[in-house]
């Protein structure tokens, strides 16, 4: 773009009037980029609006007819009255308590991906704020890792993973390996391939419960079919990616029951390799931070 | 090429062939420019906004898109046993993000590091397999040494008689007097006189710094004459260039010294790092070249050329063992020195001054993009008053006293400038204070084009 007749302009620097020092230029680069929130709430699937509405219906006219009766029953006799008050009251609470309970279940859940999100998005604060929260609800006897507070976000992790994950992580293989034993006996000397079948349902709900137990989370059928849900998701990772699994199913199997039952082999390996694997794929999927 | 070299040749093809099948694939990235190009803040940068990309930041948008939006994770890769220095972005950023700020030190070692991506795959039958994991091997290097390359392929005598014939020219001959008029007065058949030596040896560094600080020259050979790295000078460096018919003990001397130098630079710093490369981006500070006159533009193109034609150039035999770049992207540094309408002249400049490297790299079946990128944009765009003209300009905040400061940088040529350009004078670009950046690093650092040009040197094996 240089003409033919000669340069333009020479290059210059201009100082500005002011001579006291200008703040530091600031493009707000951080908001910029910043990550674009997953899309929050999905809303409700179809059957999900079917099933709160037939509660609330439920519930609700349940309770609006407990109150009726109970106004009439005052209307017969003050202690009737009080009476059939105090049977409802106690009905109710029990229900109550139970839904309460179901849904203090699902929502610990919950924070595992807010701990995540939290990491994956290098939020430290809030990491920290989680990993405490979830490190409170662990059951007692388990170790902590302690004075998170002035840590970076590495150590943190680094840390909580140690002190925390990795133990858990071996309980919840020894409760694999238990399962794994277990769900081979059942084979030996079940009499009926569907009775099998049902045992290991059962064995595997167990043990998904008691493997999210090992990470603080006591859920209920809502939480636990979340769980579950949970749990199929990680699975298929874990199976592609483990080839310890297969280590492990083969220490099981060498020992003293194998020997015996040695004609069953084939089925109760393949139930015993699954336990195995859905304890693993029970604590991918509780882990408050993920796999490194 | 010699069969030691073509062994290994044939294990580092076999070693990427079984990475890409696991997919664990291993690509080294060349990172080359001449000293002061950029390159210690071009790694910064690039780590900072890779790692903040992997955290879910849009701080590499155009390399996001690429990869299709399937990169789940990046991260630095632990450091293992190794012997030489890792690059430690943190402290670049630290400092950078500091108030007063400061720009890294000249870099005087090597330092390497690897950045990994964990990425999933293409195929939907991928949600059954694990992500694939790329890992991207990077270092840092003085600019320097990289004018060594050039000099593995030549004798003392070639070596000596290009040298001075070309000491002897324009500025380099006022720079140069002193040591020239000292060889000129060597007799032809001078003793093997250590004094001798090291005398021939300050002045004629001293002239290659005075070259280098001065003139914005670039092809200033050896490298550790200027940048003598960690293990500082030693006896080996001790020789330099004889005008041709110098037959003595001390050219002979010279001549031991020269080989046992190249030996040297060969056995740590080239063969080690720069014999295998799958990707490489060769940085120019173009505008600093034009803007230290004609001769130091020329100077860059030439210095580019030769070591290109090392690096990028390739022979039938290393194509076919993946030993040559198969991407090589041309980029102009410090874009923001530059108002936006002035930076695709700024790219298609490089081009031009990029012409002799270019050739190689395309001879040996490279494909061969130009860019103009900020590795951290320093600068915002304004208008600026000249002899009652508007003129597009930049303004910033110096780095010495923190003033504010708008800068016009000239007239930017899309192609190698017409003469009359040069009268314009000589300029020096002041040093700029990086804008404000958070100092753990979460969101990165704001660049200018950094992220088309990953795009497009390796957004296609992601
Ligand atoms: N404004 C601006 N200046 C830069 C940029 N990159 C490098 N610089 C300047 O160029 C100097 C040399 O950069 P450096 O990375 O050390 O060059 P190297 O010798 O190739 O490693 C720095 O000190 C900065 O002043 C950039 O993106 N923008
Ligand atoms: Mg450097």
């Amino acid at each position: 773009m240089t003409t033919a007749q000669g340069p333009g302009p020479a290059p210059r620097i201009i100082l500005d009037e002011a001579t006291t020092p200008a703040p530091r230029l600031d493009f707000g680069w951080e908001k910029a980029v910043a990550a674009v929130a997953p899309p929050g709430g999905r809303g409700w699937s179809t059957p999900a609006l079917l099933g709160a509405g037939a509660a609330v219906l439920v519930l609700g006219l349940s309770l609006l007819e407990a109150g009726n009766f109970v106004a009439a029953q005052f209307d017969r006799a003050a202690w009737l009255g009080w009476l059939t008050l105090a049977v409802a009251a106690g009905g109710f609470g029990l229900v109550f308590t139970a839904i309460w309970r179901e849904a203090r279940g699902y929502l610990a859940l919950r924070s595992v991906d807010r701990a995540r999100a939290a990491h994956a998005r290098g939020d430290v604060a809030t990491l920290r704020a989680e990993l405490e929260a979830w490190q409170a609800r662990l059951p007692p006897s388990r170790a902590r890792a302690e004075g998170l507070a002035d840590m970076p976000a590495d150590a943190v992790c680094a840390l909580v993973e140690a002190k925390a994950l990795v133990p858990i992580a071996q309980d919840a293989a020894a409760l694999g390996r238990a399962a794994a034993v277990q769900a081979f006996a059942v084979t030996a000397v079940s009499p009926s391939p569907g009775l099998d079948a049902l045992v290991f349902v059962w064995r595997g709900i167990r043990l998904v419960r008691q493997v999210a137990a090992l990470h603080g989370f006591r859920p209920g059928i809502a939480g636990t079919v979340s769980l579950l849900r949970r749990v199929a998701l990680d699975a298929a990772m874990v199976a592609a990616t483990d080839v310890a699994v297969d280590a492990m199913v083969r220490g099981v199997l060498s020992s003293r029951i194998v020997e015996h039952v040695a004609g069953e082999a084939a089925a109760g390996a393949v139930a015993a390799r699954r336990m195995i694997l859905l304890a693993r794929a029970t604590d991918e999927a509780c882990r408050v931070l993920p796999r490194r | 090429m010699d069969p030691l070299t073509l062994l290994r040749g044939v294990l580092d093809t076999a070693e990427d062939a079984a990475r890409a099948l696991v997919g664990r694939e291993r690509i080294r990235l060349a990172v080359t420019g001449l000293s002061r190009a950029g390159k210690t803040v071009f790694l910064t940068s690039l780590i900072a906004n890779l790692l903040a990309a992997g955290k879910g930041a849009r701080t590499l948008p155009a390399l996001s898109d690429a990869a299709g939006g399937r990169i789940r994770r990046v991260f630095v890769v632990p450091a293992g046993t190794e012997t030489v220095p890792r690059f430690d972005p943190d402290a670049h950023l630290g400092a950078l993000a500091a108030d007063p700020p400061r720009w890294p030190e000249r870099t005087e070692d090597f330092s390497t590091l690897s950045i990994a991506f964990d990425v999933e795959r293409r195929t939907s039958l991928g949600g059954l397999l694990p992500d694939r994991q790329v890992t991207l091997d990077l270092i840092d290097y003085p600019g320097e040494w990289l004018l060594d390359l050039p000099m593995l392929r030549q004798g003392y005598a070639a070596w000596s008689a290009e040298t001075t014939a070309r000491l002897r020219h324009g500025v380099r001959a006022d720079a140069a007097a002193d040591f020239l008029a000292f060889v000129d007065g060597l007799p032809a058949d001078a003793p093997a006189e250590d004094a001798l030596a090291k005398r021939g040896y300050t002045l004629y560094r001293d002239a290659l710094r005075v070259c280098r600080d001065t003139h914005g020259l670039r092809f200033l050979q050896p490298g550790r004459f200027l940048n003598p790295g960690p293990r500082g000078e030693a006896p080996l460096l001790w020789f330099f260039p004889l005008p041709e018919g110098a037959k003595g003990g001390l050219a002979d001397l010279c001549a031991r010294r020269y080989a046992a130098y190249l030996e040297d630079q060969r056995a740590t710093f080239l063969d080690p790092y720069f014999s295998r490369f799958h990707r490489q981006v060769v940085l120019v500070d173009v505008l600093g070249a034009l803007h230290a006159g004609e001769a130091a533009f020329t100077d860059t193109a030439d210095a580019l050329s030769a070591v290109a034609s090392i690096i990028s150039g390739a022979n039938w035999l290393e194509r076919l063992l993946g030993a040559a770049p198969t991407r090589v992207a041309f980029a102009a540094t410090k874009a923001d020195h530059v108002p936006a309408r002035a930076r695709d002249a700024l790219a298609a400049l490089v081009e031009h001054i990029s012409f002799g490297a270019r050739g190689r790299a395309e001879q040996s079946g490279a494909a061969v993009s130009c860019h103009a990128v900020a590795a951290i944009r320093c600068t915002e765009d304004a208008v600026a008053r000249l002899e009652g003209q508007a003129v597009a300009a930049v303004r910033g905040v110096l780095l010495q006293d923190g003033r504010g400061a708008t800068i016009y940088p000239g007239e930017v040529p899309m192609k190698p400038p017409e003469p009359a350009f040069w009268e314009a004078g000589l300029f020096s670009m002041p040093e700029f204070r990086p804008p404000r950046l958070d100092p753990a690093g979460a969101s990165g650092m704001p660049h200018l084009g950094l992220d088309e040009l990953l795009a497009w040197l390796v957004g296609d094996l992601l």
